[in-house]
């Protein structure tokens, strides 16, 4: 087993590095590094959990998995939009955690190598909570590409974890 | 040692892990066992286990368990050996070593080597050679030091490295002597372990022979002196097999294979540039040379024969050696009739005294495979999947109206398969509550020890099944119980003789499937729960209100779950600090399960764990409320009504009873809870359920009921973690998630409404 994932994540590392997954969302283009993405399906009938954040919108039924759902939109607070046949669910991996993400729209798989990437800008805001990885520029496009690590567990989930641990 | 492993190597390592903790697991009620009777079988079976683990241990080059284990394997050989008594001590030590080695298996898990182990290796096998070395010097020294002995000591220093200019070894040498020690001794061990199978082919013995002897030239030209000697001794017995003369076993392959370790770990310390001292040699010659029956001659000589005469004879061996000495006149019959009586009485001691190892056989092998837990649940989880696809399948909407006899047909032997295949899986992970069980054989042996109580511990029903993760849950639990029911449940003896009850206690553990659970059950016959002690305690910590009059002895009994809860005057090692009770009852709810205590004063006191039978599936209701559906878990629904508006009572803080025949039961509206649009607000709209919880019941306010079914239960993603209310979730047929309300903490949103009620009700 241990020996797969390692072969697989040399691979991962050669032919999946610089790829980034590009949606739209609220006018702007974003990007999720390639690697984390398992797959991306429509939207589907999503059960409510009582007695969660807004941007956490229930959860579906991934062929037996359980997988909650993420409305990015509420997660940027950008204004809700109802769901249309273009709303996709991105379904990312991280450390065996698989989470939805909501967006508006999913573009293409880009390549953006390392030196067209700027670092994410300063904003007045905490820091901390930033998802923002960097600015990807493709030709005159520039693609916000997101730390998913921190879109999935920074800020209010954090909360939520934490405040699971101490109870 | 140090270098990087390998996947492979992590993984031979990781089975070994598994396995050595099985092993451990059948040693230690098997130790018990040995400190209750000393039956040969039993000292051989802990014999064998402890023999496997130092083999494996060694193979993997874990020294300090090899160390440790050999250690109780030379204790353990000369008990079975009947040189040494066996007494309480033993018993003791032995379980230590098992505790040394669990904790050593910790070490090797994470890191996968136990050199931090050092140190309580030193301190175990030191304390098991004491352990030798006091029972044989409370035992006539049996055997006269031998001359070889006495060599050997002599020897000893000349044998260690820095004292060997007179012959040079290079360390090329060294290795090669190492490289081709080992593919000897490698053979002479399968060789060994195919002859201990098939004692009659005598013509392997040869080839085992032959791989002795060559050893035996190497050492030699190394100046190994004692790994020489032992190997000699080898070459001896193996001898003997060949010309067919009599051993004192009929196979001694096991003493031989004991012998051959002896000789691996001497070469292994080689390989490690050390000298070839090996702990215990002696004993191995010792152990050697009683395998050798003593030959008729020698007896003779004792009996006064003179020994050229039978020198002679033995020359001219054609016929038995006491005939020719008779026909030769150097003996009378006399002489050679005591003589062979006693050689026969020597072989028939021998015998029995090595009898126990000339049975070892290997138990017969179980038919199991070990299966990594995850792809089980992934297999299960597939299956799940398979259900559902054939619910889409055949209630697919383009398929109606038509009339398809074959394919209705084929759907239905398809449904049948797919159910037994189902049902098929939620067994696999069921296990016998057997290994629980037994482990609490150690625990009651050490605590009655502590205590200074004598206990028998009655283990009935081994056989039930119950889910894995189950049983890993109540593990605490029943660690707990058994700790209270001997600490506090259980008198010392005289209290005991004086109350008129046998000294001894019993503690009965039992496993049983009832009402489509499984009880698990400790019944003691001590002196049972003290009410008025509880309630005292009880009032003391402020647990309940007023004097306790009016609680039914149920409830009082339940008190003692209470966290911080403990009568107990004085805090004991083993129990007393009020957790334990705490750790029963949140253990249990997270298995779903319920606690029954009774008690009658002076004879005891029993706890019945009322455990699900799984915890994959579980009968569920489907409600509706709004648009959202829940299942509510059918095991705890009482009744389901719908109310009449004069049932319902509001208090003045807002909060709404309602009357079910003489109790005002709190209502909770799962429209609140999920944040959900009823159709209706009012009461007399929807359907009230009652549910009941840990003796607790409450109203749950829902639309409609949509039905029943089996559900799989599913945690909720671990990203959203615990979410109150629910317990987990469901796949439907239809292939939506459906959420499963938790009733055990919607109880308590309810039950601080109730309290708020009756504090009102009391004001006025």
């Amino acid at each position: 087993m241990a020996e797969e994932t390692t072969l697989s994540n040399l691979d991962d590392e050669d032919t999946q590095k610089d790829k980034y997954l590009t949606f739209h969302l609220a006018g702007e283009d974003y990007g999720i590094e390639i690697q984390y993405v398992i797959e991306i399906i429509g939207i589907q009938n999503i059960t409510d959990v009582p007695d969660m954040p807004a941007f956490i919108r229930g959860v579906i039924n991934l062929r037996g998995k359980v997988v909650p759902i993420m409305d990015v939109r509420a997660r940027f607070d950008i204004e809700d939009r109802a769901y249309d046949d273009r709303t996709c669910i991105i379904v990312v991996n991280i450390d065996t955690t698989e989470v939805g993400l909501v967006v508006d729209e999913v573009s293409e798989v880009a390549d953006i190598p390392e030196s067209q990437v700027e670092p994410a800008p300063r904003t007045n805001k905490n820091t901390e909570l930033s998802y923002i990885q960097g600015m990807g520029k493709i030709n005159n496009d520039v693609k916000i590409l997101l730390d998913v690590h921190k879109l999935l567990f920074s800020g209010e989930m954090q909360e939520l974890v934490e405040n699971l641990e101490e109870q | 040692m140090s270098m990087p492993l390998d996947d492979d190597q992590i993984e031979i390592i990781q089975e070994f892990a598994t396995e050595s903790r099985d092993m451990i697991e059948q040693l230690e009620p098997a130790i018990i066992e040995l400190g209750q009777n000393s039956d040969p079988e039993t000292i051989n079976a802990i014999f064998r286990l402890f023999h496997s683990m130092k083999g494996s241990a060694g193979f993997l080059e874990f020294d300090h368990m090899t160390r440790v284990a050999h250690a109780a394997e030379n204790l353990l050989d000369m008990i079975r050996n009947g040189e040494i008594e066996l007494v309480p001590n033993h018993v003791t030590l032995l379980c230590a070593a098992c505790d040394f080695a669990k904790e050593a298996l910790d070490m090797v898990e994470s890191d996968y080597n136990d050199d931090a182990m050092v140190a309580p290796a030193d301190e175990i096998s030191e304390q098991l050679h004491q352990a030798i070395e006091l029972a044989k010097a409370g035992d006539e020294p049996q055997e006269e030091p031998e001359e070889e002995s006495a060599e050997e000591v002599k020897e000893e220093p000349a044998s260690s490295e820095d004292d060997f200019p007179q012959m040079e070894i290079t360390d090329e040498m060294r290795v090669s002597f190492v490289q081709e020690g080992n593919e000897l001794l490698q053979s002479t061990e399968q060789g060994l372990l195919a002859w201990g199978e098939n004692p009659e082919e005598i013509d392997s013995i040869g080839d085992i022979f032959r791989n002795i002897h060559s050893f035996k030239g190497n050492c030699g030209f190394f100046g190994f002196a004692q790994i020489e000697k032992l190997s000699h001794q080898m070459e001896n017995i193996l001898d003997r097999v060949k010309s067919g003369s009599k051993l004192s076993v009929e196979n001694p392959a096991d003493q031989l294979l004991a012998a051959l370790d002896v000789l691996q770990q001497a070469v292994n310390n080689i390989s490690d540039g050390k000298d070839d001292t090996v702990e215990n040699i002696e004993q191995h010659l010792n152990e050697l040379q009683a395998l050798t029956a003593p030959l008729l001659g020698d007896f003779l000589v004792e009996e006064g024969v003179k020994e050229e005469a039978i020198s002679k004879a033995v020359e001219t061996q054609k016929k038995p050696v006491g005939e020719i000495l008779l026909q030769q006149g150097t003996a009378s019959t006399e002489q050679v009739n005591t003589a062979l009586k006693k050689q026969q009485e020597n072989i028939n001691q021998a015998k029995a005294a090595a009898k126990p190892a000339s049975r070892t056989k290997t138990p017969a092998k179980r038919q199991d495979i070990r299966v990594e837990l995850g792809k089980l649940d992934s297999l299960i989880n597939l299956i799940g999947e398979l259900v559902i696809a054939e619910n889409m399948l055949i209630h697919n909407p383009d398929l109606k109206g038509l009339e398809l006899e074959n394919f209705n047909k084929a759907g239905q032997h398809m449904s049948k398969l797919v159910r037994e295949l189902q049902e098929m899986a939620m067994t696999i992970r069921m296990i016998p509550v057997s290994g629980l069980f037994r482990r609490m054989i150690r625990l009651v042996h050490d605590i009655s020890v502590k205590a200074g109580k004598k206990v028998d511990l009655e283990l009935i029903g081994e056989e039930t099944e119950m889910d894995k993760t189950v049983i890993e849950t109540i593990t605490d639990p029943l660690v707990h119980l058994l700790r209270n029911s001997l600490d506090h449940g259980l008198e010392p003896p005289d209290e005991r003789l004086a109350a008129g009850k046998d000294e001894k206690g019993t503690v009965k553990l039992s496993a049983r499937h009832e009402e489509g659970e499984v009880w698990v059950t400790i019944e003691d016959n001590g002196r049972g729960l003290n009410k008025e002690k509880i309630l005292e305690k009880a009032m003391s910590k402020g647990l309940i209100e007023g004097d306790g009059s009016d609680m039914t002895d149920k409830q009082i009994n339940n008190l003692i779950f209470a966290p911080g809860f403990s009568t107990a005057a004085q805090i004991t090692d083993i129990s007393g600090r009020g957790v334990g009770m705490d750790v029963v009852k949140k253990n249990l709810e997270k298995i779903k399960g319920k606690i029954d205590v009774s008690s009658t004063p002076g004879q005891g006191s029993k706890i019945t764990l009322r455990i699900p039978l799984t915890l994959a599936i579980i009968d569920g209701m489907i409600v509706r409320v709004g648009t959202a559906t829940c299942i509510v878990p059918t095991l705890s629904m009482l009744e389901a009504f719908r109310p009449e508006m004069d049932q319902i009572t509001i208090t003045p803080d807002g909060d709404e009873l309602a009357q079910v025949r003489d109790n005002f039961l709190p209502i909770v509206r799962l429209h609140d809870i999920l944040g959900k649009k009823p159709d209706s607000q009012q009461l007399a709209d929807g359907i009230l359920i009652v549910l009941e919880s840990q003796e607790t019941r409450f109203c749950l306010f829902i639309d409609e009921i949509l039905g029943q079914q089996q559900t799989v239960i599913k945690g909720l993603s671990d990203f959203i973690g615990n979410v109150p209310g629910v317990s987990g979730c469901t796949i439907l047929g239809d292939g939506g998630v459906c959420l499963i309300l938790d009733v055990g903490t919607l109880v308590d949103s309810a039950e601080s409404k109730k309290i708020k009620f009756e504090e009102t009700k009391e004001n006025k």
